[in-house]
């Protein structure tokens, strides 16, 4: 007979949520926000192949942070859930808090129950239409769903960045101002980020059904002199 | 539905089809002759790419439906016609256009032009092979990695053939396929691809009662569509009615009688 140590419910929460937090802390972070037109999604990802930011449907966009396998996983299942979804039904039945709500879930359930906490950070961002609203949801490793206002940080730097973009983004600017906003406070006072660690996602809309883009090197570069 | 996640062994990748299927979100069930037909449509290479022209007619015992489109755009650069059962041709439109942007999606990477085309296989295959709704589709499209228009055929069984010339799918076939044959020039102008697409279903739809004609007291043109460099479009149904009426209007002059050309 194998003998089990009693482990304080409250103990077993905190070192779960160490754990997760250690794994998220070791990624670089990410900067999400609504600008005049649409949403820009900002990491800091030397990978050009490996993306932590995706689209998911015509208006829905993905991005995460921390371990890239746990992630993009999510990511698929995120694409699977919306194709699926839009299929089934319509292509405006697809919407992004249904999303979000399934990644808390699973999120939750895998801190509590799984083998180990998923180390991962999420989030969900959705360009508004006549019927819904622009929206960034952040999905925080034990299941924790916040619906941001403005903008949203994700990633083990994330209070610190959080307050530079704060201080720098005021109202809702262009997107050239909120990307170099958004380098700046990735980057910090004692850093300069080159363009090829840059990953830039946007959703806005140019009159076709799908709104997500990805901007290459040199659109970057552009935005940002 | 719940977050479809899969383990590693069972995960059914970014195929589409093979999720659903996974899922249950497609379902077979089989009656026959319930549903109406969709027919002709033209596919016609020339030297800039592809033209596609189809009717706009689903027929049962009588006409079922006067503005059906049989050719849709898959993506931005591939055309995608059906012929056969409507239903389950418009539904295997919609699982196509579906499948070719979810793989898109999972991957990052557009599939080729020929992954397309074989892609579409199986599911004809499934289809008509477990089921009396047969359905027939062609593909066409810019292959952006070659630079080139290509037109790709299918036969009942699912099995795909590239056409360097022109291909026909539906009922008014073989007036459709003998207009082109007799018109056809390896180096033609895409005006000139447009204006003989046109007339093979203009040709279809005087001798075939299934396929429909230009419908001037409607304002119903047939589809004309085309790809090149620049992807799909479609011409306005502007450019269709002009292109239709002249055809009309030198027909009439000749009491009815093709003539032996092309005009």
């Amino acid at each position: 007979m194998s003998n089990y140590f009693y482990v304080a419910p409250e103990q077993l929460i905190k070192d779960r949520a160490e754990f997760a937090q250690k794994g998220i802390a070791r990624g670089r972070s990410i900067v999400a926000a609504i600008y005049d037109v649409g949403v820009v999604m900002v990491a800091e990802n030397p990978s050009a192949s490996l993306n932590k930011i995706s689209e998911i449907y015509d208006r829905i966009a993905f991005a995460g942070v921390g371990k890239y396998n746990e992630f993009d996983r999510l990511r698929e299942a995120g694409i699977r859930w919306a194709d699926g979804t839009g299929y089934t039904y319509s292509r405006e039945d697809v919407d992004a808090r249904a999303l979000a709500n399934f990644y808390a879930q699973h999120l939750g359930d895998m801190f509590t129950e799984g083998q180990k906490p998923l180390e991962v950070e999420v989030l969900v961002a959705q360009l508004g239409n006549k019927f819904r609203s622009t929206k960034l949801y952040r999905i925080a490793y034990e299941g924790t769903i916040s619906d941001e206002t403005d903008f949203a940080v994700l990633g083990g730097d994330a209070e610190t960045i959080k307050e530079r973009f704060a201080s720098l983004e005021v109202g809702r600017l262009s997107l050239a101002q909120t990307l170099k906003n958004a380098v700046s406070a990735l980057a910090g006072p004692d850093r300069q980020l080159p363009v090829e660690d840059l990953e830039v996602g946007v959703l806005e809309d140019h009159g076709e059904r799908r709104t997500f883009s990805r901007l290459g090197d040199e659109q970057i570069a552009r935005l940002l002199t | 539905m719940g977050l479809p996640l899969y383990d590693a062994q069972s995960d059914p990748g970014p195929s589409f089809v093979r999720f659903a299927e996974m899922s249950g979100l497609t379902t077979r069930s089989d009656s026959h002759d319930l549903s109406a037909h969709a027919t002709t449509v033209v596919a016609v290479r020339h030297r800039d790419g592809v033209v596609m022209a189809g009717d706009r007619q689903a027929t049962t015992y009588y006409v079922a439906n006067r503005d059906v489109r049989k050719i849709e755009a898959a993506d931005r650069f591939t055309a995608l016609a059906i012929s056969g059962s409507a239903a389950r041709g418009l539904e295997f439109i919609r699982l196509a256009q579906l499948s070719f942007e979810h793989y898109e999606k999972m991957t990052d990477t557009a599939l080729s032009l020929e992954g397309k085309a074989n892609y579409l296989s199986p599911l004809i295959q499934r289809n008509n092979l477990t089921s009396t709704l047969v359905v027939l589709p062609l593909l066409a499209g810019w292959d952006l990695a070659h630079q080139r228009g290509r037109i790709f055929e299918y036969d009942g069984a699912g099995g795909c053939y590239e056409r360097q010339d022109f291909s026909v799918i539906g009922s008014g076939s073989p007036f459709a396929e003998s207009t082109l044959r007799l018109g056809f020039t390896p180096d033609m102008t895409q005006e000139d691809a447009v204006a003989l697409a046109a007339l093979a279903i203009y040709e279809a739809a005087d001798n075939d009662p299934s396929t429909g004609g230009p419908d001037f007291v409607r304002n119903i043109y047939p589809m004309l569509v085309t790809l090149s460099a620049e992807g799909f479009r479609e011409l306005d149904q502007d450019v269709a009615a002009a292109t239709f009426r002249s055809i009309n209007d030198r027909r009439a002059e000749s009491g009815g009688v093709a003539g032996g050309t092309l005009r």
